[in-house]
């Protein structure tokens, strides 16, 4: 039968499924899936729910000190999780900035990033956190890197039949982790965001940006990064924030005009540099 | 194309048996085939709240919630919340402090302010925005909210 | 929304209106058309798929030149929707040419698109990125497939001699 709902108890009885119906959909939390299906965007006739899969559930301690965050994880227990310390904390950041309390206990990260869409929270603060994403195909699994998982507007690197299972992410550093939020509201999709990792090393710092909002897949330009390393002046964050807006495809639309968008790109940089170097300054 | 599953849910305390497409969302479920019409469908986008129940205890979006994924669940609406203890010191500030006019979404409002005070016996006021920002309202300007929210959270404490 | 590009194409600028005005070639032009089915000679019907991430989109499409002007101007119109409505596209198409040599031709294209229903309530801003990026492939294709007509021609004269200008022209020249 290829229809209907579907619950399997691992991830390669998943994909099994999902080889079976190349039409079913996989259901995590349901917050972008049904959200699609009552705007008309999406109609699948089976569906494949991860929620007795126990191996995508929890966060994990890797041996190096990575963590191995499930698909499942809910962005509630995200922006709880205090093993998202020093520079992982953006990732802490940016899950508490989701939507509202009600829809973080119902979304997840494996459904997020599967969903990509541009004005999501965690795409670009898993790129500044060096992430990479597990993909599960029929007997393999393989880790891509954050930014070259998110390929195009809500295209990313899963071919038919496959599926995030995990989050992978370094072993924190210490340092600062942030995530700054431009949005018409609490709540709703970023029109532009800043998430920014920095690590204070004897007397110079190293820093990671990744601009969401402004793109088909968040915005990682490694001349910034490297400007906004070391000891940087005034005017090394001010061509850092050019090189962003170069690279920058930012839609227009409701949220905001291509133009501002590219407005607040150096903007909201310095801010969150800022912020970032008093910060680690701040620290022993 | 849909197809029929049959579900098996408690709704209110109550079990209820149903043959549901596969896309039938909860809030479908709970006003049109149950006339539970207390939770609204406000954006049928998870943004407004105003569908908000809860599942097994959490609170939830209905519109963003299958009710096929919800075999064996128990959800709570605001019709099952009238002997609550919280709901009920909700309800006397909200009225008291006119923290509704229209009303339409006051359920989903009650059902975020419990979650939040039995978290969180003594809110300030940022943490009752942050909580409950996931609930528009369109007539009260959210100020009385708050301040209903509070009192009834001083009235639970004593 | 407003589509606009340029492309310069290798052909006299008489030779590249004739093109314009051929709703066949046209219509082979267009990315994701899978159907074309001329309807007059100003007029063909043509199903276009659009895809955004995962959202596979099917237009049926009917588009009208509703004025000439040559050697340099083309207007069309494009009308059409998705199965049961699901959304509806409407665009006013102006195809201007201007001779930059006896050999080159600059091509401008400027569209007013309105999309509404499911993809123009929810997607807006990314669907424009999409019909940009469909405007420079059409841009690419029609520029290929005249400069490939004008070699072909200037190989064999003879056969080009004897076609007509203007809107006359229902197929593809040989």
């Amino acid at each position: 039968m290829n229809t209907g709902l579907f619950h399997p108890a691992s991830v390669d009885e998943a994909l099994e499924l999902l080889a079976r119906m190349p039409d079913a959909k996989i259901i995590s939390g349901g917050a972008s899936l049904v959200a699609m299906i009552n705007a008309r965007l999406a109609d699948p006739a089976a569906l494949v729910s991860l929620a007795r899969i126990g191996e995508l559930k929890g966060v994990s301690e890797e041996p190096g000190g990575g963590l191995r965050v499930g698909a499942m994880m809910r962005h509630r227990d995200a922006a709880a999780e205090k093993r998202f310390a020093g520079t992982l904390m953006v990732i802490q950041k940016a899950a508490s900035v989701i939507a509202s309390e009600t829809v973080r206990n119902m979304g997840t990260i494996g459904g997020a990033v599967s969903h990509a869409d541009p004005g999501l929270d965690y795409p670009p603060a898993l790129v500044a956190a060096e992430a990479s994403i597990e993909i599960a195909a029929p007997g393999v699994r393989r880790r891509v890197p954050a930014e070259a998982f998110f390929v195009d507007w809500y295209a990313t690197a899963l071919g038919p039949g496959e599926m995030v299972s995990a989050v992978h992410l370094p072993a924190a550093r210490p340092g600062v982790g942030l995530y700054h939020k431009f949005a018409r509201v609490s709540g709703d999709y970023a029109t532009v965001s800043v998430a920014l990792t920095m690590v204070r090393d004897a007397k110079a710092i190293a820093t990671r940006v990744a601009i969401g909002g402004c793109g088909p897949r968040p915005l990682l330009v490694e001349e910034a990064n490297r400007l906004l390393s070391g000891n940087p002046s005034a005017e090394d964050l001010r061509r850092a924030g050019e090189l962003l807006q170069a690279a920058a495809d930012p839609i227009d639309d409701v949220r905001g005009s291509a133009e501002y968008r590219l407005m607040l790109i150096p903007r909201m940089l310095a801010r969150a540099f800022e912020e970032a170097r008093a910060s680690v300054g701040a620290m022993k | 194309m849909s197809n029929t599953l049959h579900v098996k849910i408690k709704v209110n305390d109550s079990s209820v048996a149903l043959d549901v497409p596969l896309s039938e969302t909860l809030l479908t479920t709970l006003r049109d085939r149950l006339q539970l019409t207390g939770a609204k469908r406000g954006c049928n986008q998870g943004v407004c709240g105003a569908c908000t129940v809860t599942i097994d205890g959490v609170p939830v979006r209905a519109c963003l919630s299958l009710t096929a994924c919800c075999e064996g669940q128990s959800v709570l609406t605001i019709e099952g919340a009238g002997a609550d203890r919280v709901i009920a010191a909700l309800q006397d500030a909200f009225i008291e402090e006119g923290a509704l006019q229209c009303g339409f979404c006051t359920p989903g409002q009650l059902i975020a302010a419990r979650a939040l005070l039995e978290r969180n016996a003594e809110p300030s006021v940022e943490e009752v925005q942050q909580s409950m920002s996931g609930n528009l309202c369109r007539c009260t300007g959210y100020r009385k909210i708050i301040d209903a929210v509070r009192k009834a959270a001083q009235r639970l404490q004593s | 929304m407003r589509i606009e590009g340029s492309f310069d194409v290798a052909a006299p600028r008489d030779a590249v209106y004739r093109h314009i005005t051929d709703p066949g070639l046209m219509a082979q032009c267009v990315p994701g058309c899978e159907t074309i089915e001329q309807l007059s000679p100003t007029s063909y019907r043509a199903c276009v798929t659009i895809n955004v991430g995962g959202i596979k989109a099917r237009f049926n499409l009917v588009v009208e030149v509703t004025r000439e002007e040559p050697p340099n101007l083309v207007l069309s119109q494009t009308r059409g929707e998705e199965d049961s409505r699901a959304s509806v596209l409407s665009a006013d198409n102006e195809l201007t040419l201007v001779e930059v040599d006896p050999h080159t031709t600059r091509v401008r294209y400027v569209s007013e698109v309105s999309v509404t229903g499911r993809l123009g309530k929810f997607a807006l801003g990314v669907m424009k990125k999409k019909v940009e990026a469909m405007g420079r492939q059409f841009a690419d294709r029609l520029r290929e497939l005249i400069q490939v007509q004008t070699a072909r021609q200037a190989e064999a004269p003879a056969a080009a001699a004897a076609v007509p200008t203007g809107s006359a022209s229902t197929g593809i020249l040989p």
